[in-house]
């Protein structure tokens, strides 16, 4: 217990002391890897600075962000702006404290499968770590002190997760409409957080009743969600300035992801045929993985997750900083992943060098936009294969406690 | 006898013919001419042509402000405000930039490096097509790329444009600006020159074959300090009541010439000012007249040939102006002006001529950057301000930074200053920023206005063929209504003395900043097929590799050393 709070407390005020030092605060609010236009806490500023004075802040190409956003922080703003910090690093640890729990209950689950000889009497990773993992992963703290509003998706989807862990339909849907509300991808992870209250949950319903209410508990929150906004702006222009600008990447800022480069340099004819492909790429994968990984839905949250990071059109190491703090909930794969060096140098590389690239380009002027697309391209190469890695691994220990016969024998796969 | 009453009466039809011919062509319209020479005070010599076409409007109801009959307004100007329904059209063609702290205020307002256009046009559901069509007419009738005045390009000020037709009708005459929206579009980065003059000469009615405006030799013209050739038509009342309109059509061409540039000495003549000199008036002209500006009395100077002086009416206008009449004069003009000094000597003070501003980029690197605007009261008085700025899309402004302060008075709140704001925030590829505010600038002070952006990431097909260059930005215009004497560098003058005053209000000023380059980031505009390529490959590597562990069994390779592992693939 002393430990769980001790780590709790020394990530709070990390992310407080972090806050206080404006050269770290203010340099990460403005970079492109970590702050990107849908997330961007100048924008949601200036979003909230135009609603205040009446002018309507979807009427414009800057603030693309949900009503939902502008109206929780115009209440914050009655409140003195050290509270602003205050919540960011509350909601953080928050995050880092659900993911304990998830990880116990996923424990808790998995106690009744079958395991792999070597595994037997050995204990599972501590959920403390898996918080720690997540609280100073230097990605979540970066993502955290740049008051980027993707905290709050990531919050909605851990928060979705822990509920239908603990058998809650209702609340784990309403969470995942609010993630979906606040960012459109994660309404992917819907059917797997389905099947994770069909799998576990106490009441057991049968898969077409599960799937039949938890539709409808998703569709609803997400209309009244969008039905409430529509009340708050007076006006349905938002939804073209939130979903349209991630759907049709009208912004082509860059960031870590592999649209903006693409389509600033895509020929006009083809721009819409590959942005349906870039977008739809991006969703297929929900079904597939949710067949094969019936008997593990979180995996299928994790991957889910990752996909999102590397697939979607405005991504910022905040999408990475989730999926890397829950891969360990599944840490009994790692023994199985094979590229673990490789993709950790992939991600150190990238993390050095897309900052000097960056500076290269638009700074120095003696680099051009390739040299920061390269990078982006490396760092997205490395979380592609780090997600078949984590993948193979999760089949291929299934595999083997399937078939224990087959321990010390090559297996291949066709 | 017979015979002789038809053909009584076949004289006097003819004759009512041919009155009643003569109304409906064009006997109501009148013309002027008017040229301007004034030495400013750093040497340089400025030239205002100024020709003014009056016609008759309409006034039955159902053409209520249209033209039907041409006679020296020029036909291509009617039709084109006829169909698309505008009541005030202003054109501004700019080269270079006028230098308010060494010129004082210049005569014609518009004076913002590029091509202006703003016009009121009257409300209907057509209007946007309508501005549309007027930008794409002007542009083949001028020459010019008129046509790239687009919805980018096109903003509607609220606060700093008022009609200026009928003695500025919109203070006396409210009603001439219901039912009429204004259009407001600038092009900064459009190069003037012949091919523009040509047009606008064909609509004077002696071209430039007799007249002042034979004087505009597109050789010497262009090779000046600044040249800046405008049209503007407005709606003129003729009575308090306003029952009758006329339509002008004001033509002018303001250049600033450099006499010293060439021989030290300010002398100047016609012919070694424009290669030419006046053959003669315009017949059709009712007025045809040149005026010099005579410098202060302590300065010694010969002009000829002789001239008539006339006084400034104005109490504290009291410089002179030698005035010809063309119509008077029995051969070729050929003005002429020595000064008696061996070389011209720059004066060391600058002229101080109440409200001037400057535009300047803060920032540095293709990410953001900020825009500063210094406005500088040098008046007694503090002094009411309309500041406008309309930024393109692709520098995305942050209202929230938006500072206003009085530079050494910090004391001053924004509060003080900022007595009312539009914004109109900007849409990715289809509207610019507006920013509109009434300041009111404290006695003696430098007032700045600066706010923050982000510079966008265009597509590489949006970028211009010189895409390293940067993109233009257009002037921050302010305008003001200032004390009359403030504006007695050149306009007051010329319009006390000129018959038709009626064009600005006396007093109103318009001040243009410079405009801006700003670069944006470029991507690298021979990779399209490379980034296509290795996009895809990440993405194919991807989906293939998941493809295949979703599909794919596991099977345990049973003995080594049979048919199964040569087979074997990974």
């Amino acid at each position: 217990m002393e430990k769980s709070l001790f780590i709790l407390l020394l990530a709070f005020i990390l992310r407080l002391w972090l806050f206080n030092l404006p050269a770290i605060a203010n340099t990460l609010a403005t970079r492109v890897e970590v702050v990107t236009p849908i997330t961007s806490f100048k924008r949601l500023t200036e979003g909230l600075y135009l609603y205040q004075h009446s002018v309507p802040p979807y009427d414009g190409g800057i603030f693309h962000q949900p009503p939902f956003l502008l109206v929780l922080f115009n209440a914050i703003s009655t409140l003195p702006s050290s509270v602003i910090p205050i919540v960011y690093a509350a909601v953080d640890t928050y995050i880092g404290y659900l993911l304990t729990i998830i990880t116990y209950d996923k424990q808790r689950i998995y106690e009744k499968f079958p395991t792999l000889q070597v595994e037997k009497g050995k204990k599972d990773i501590d959920p403390w770590t898996v918080a720690a993992l997540y609280l100073f992963n230097p990605l979540t703290i970066a993502s955290c002190v740049s008051k980027s509003t993707i905290l709050f998706t990531n919050l909605s989807i851990v928060l979705s997760l822990a509920y239908a862990l603990k058998g809650k339909t209702i609340h784990s849907m309403l969470w995942i409409a609010l993630a979906s509300y606040l960012s459109c991808y994660p309404a992917m992870l819907m059917p797997p957080m389905v099947l994770i209250t069909y799998n576990w949950a106490p009441h057991q319903l049968s898969l077409g009743k599960q799937v039949q209410v938890s539709a409808m508990y998703f569709v609803s929150s997400l209309a009244m969600l969008l039905i409430a906004s529509y009340i708050l702006t007076g006006s349905w222009d938002y939804l073209y300035s939130t979903y349209g600008t991630i759907l049709c990447l009208t912004d082509l800022t860059p960031n870590i992801g592999m649209f903006w480069y693409f389509f600033i340099e895509m020929f006009d004819q083809f721009r819409n045929f590959f942005l349906v492909v870039f977008q739809l790429h991006a969703f297929i994968f929900a079904a597939p993985l949710c067949i094969r990984f019936r008997e593990h839905p979180i995996f299928v949250v994790i991957v889910l997750s990752g996909i999102m990071s590397i697939f979607k059109s405005y991504p910022s190491i905040g999408d990475a900083a989730l999926y890397l703090g829950l891969l360990p909930v599944h840490g009994e794969i790692f023994k199985y992943t094979r590229y673990g060096f490789l993709i950790a140098n992939l991600f150190l590389y990238s993390a050095t060098l897309a900052p000097i690239f960056w500076h290269l380009w638009i700074y120095a002027g003696s680099g051009n936009a390739n040299f920061f697309y390269a990078i982006t391209l490396v760092y997205n190469l490395g979380q592609v294969l780090l997600l078949i890695d984590v993948v193979y691994a999760m089949l291929r220990r299934s595999f083997d406690i399937a078939n224990p016969q087959a321990l010390g024998k090559e297996v291949i796969q066709r | 006898m017979r015979y002789t009453r038809i053909s009584a009466s076949f004289i006097v039809l003819c004759t009512y013919i041919l009155t009643t011919e003569s109304k409906l062509s064009g006997r109501q319209d009148s013309f002027e001419e008017e040229l301007l020479i004034s030495p400013l005070d750093d040497g340089k010599l400025l030239t205002h042509f100024q020709f003014t076409t009056l016609v008759e409007l309409d006034s039955s109801k159902e053409k209520q402000g249209k033209l039907s009959h041409y006679g020296l307004f020029p036909k291509a100007i009617g039709q084109v405000i006829n169909h698309h329904n505008v009541q005030e059209l202003h054109l501004t063609f700019t080269q270079g930039r006028w230098q308010y702290e060494e010129w004082g205020y210049p005569v014609a307002q518009s004076a913002g490096t590029g091509v202006e256009l703003w016009a009121w046009m009257r409300a209907d559901a057509n209007i946007e097509t309508n501005w549309r069509s007027l930008t794409n007419t002007l542009s083949g009738l001028f020459c010019a790329s008129l046509n790239f005045i687009d919805d980018t390009l096109t903003s509607r000020p609220e606060l700093s444009f008022r009609p200026e037709g009928s003695n500025n009708s919109y203070y006396h005459n409210r009603h001439m600006n219901e039912g009429v929206e204004l259009r407001y579009g600038h092009l900064p980065h459009e190069n003037v020159c012949t091919e523009n003059l040509t047009p606008w000469l064909k609509l004077l009615p002696c071209k430039s074959k007799a007249g002042i405006a034979a004087l505009l030799n597109a050789h010497k013209l262009y090779d000046t300090n600044y040249h800046s050739m405008a049209i503007h038509i407005l709606p003129v009342c003729q009575d308090d009541a306003c029952t009758v309109q006329k339509l002008k059509l004001v033509q002018t061409v303001t250049s600033v010439l450099d006499p010293v540039r060439d021989t030290g000495r300010r002398d100047w003549s016609l012919t070694s000012l424009f290669d030419r000199d006046i053959p003669s008036y315009c017949p059709v002209s009712e007025r045809s007249s040149v005026m010099v500006r005579l410098p202060a009395q302590k300065e010694s100077f010969q002009l000829s040939p002789n001239y008539e002086v006339i006084t400034g009416k104005k109490q504290h206008n009291q410089k002179n102006m030698a005035y010809y009449d063309l119509k008077k004069a029995t051969e070729p003009l050929n003005l002429q002006m020595t000064w008696d000094e061996e070389s011209f000597l720059y004066p060391a003070e600058p002229l101080k001529p109440g409200i001037v501003a400057h535009k300047y980029l803060t920032g540095y690197g293709h990410e953001r950057g900020g825009v500063t605007v210094n406005i500088f009261n040098q008046l007694n008085d503090s002094q009411e301000i309309d500041y406008f700025d309309s930024v393109p899309w692709y520098l995305k402004l942050y209202l929230h930074t938006l500072k206003v302060s009085v530079l050494g008075h910090e004391s001053i709140s924004q509060k003080d200053i900022v007595k009312d704001m539009y914004y109109q925030p900007a849409i990715d590829r289809s509207r610019p920023q507006v920013l509109e505010m009434k300041l009111l600038l404290p006695p003696n002070s430098v007032t700045a206005v600066s706010i923050e952006f982000d510079k966008v990431f265009l597509k590489y097909t949006e970028h211009r063929p010189d895409a390293n260059r940067g993109f233009d930005v257009g002037p921050a215009i302010i305008s003001a209504v200032v004390p009359e004497h403030i504006n007695d560098m050149a306009a007051n003058e010329f319009n006390a003395i000129s018959k038709h005053t009626d064009m600005e209000a006396l007093s109103q000023i318009k001040v243009y900043t410079e405009i801006l380059l700003a670069s944006l980031p470029t991507p690298d505009f021979s990779m399209p097929y490379n980034v296509i390529t290795l996009t895809c490959t990440v993405i194919a590597l991807f989906f293939g590799s998941l493809f295949k562990l979703l599909i794919q069994k596991f099977e345990v390779v049973e003995d080594e050393g049979q048919d199964q592992q040569p087979e074997k693939t990974t």
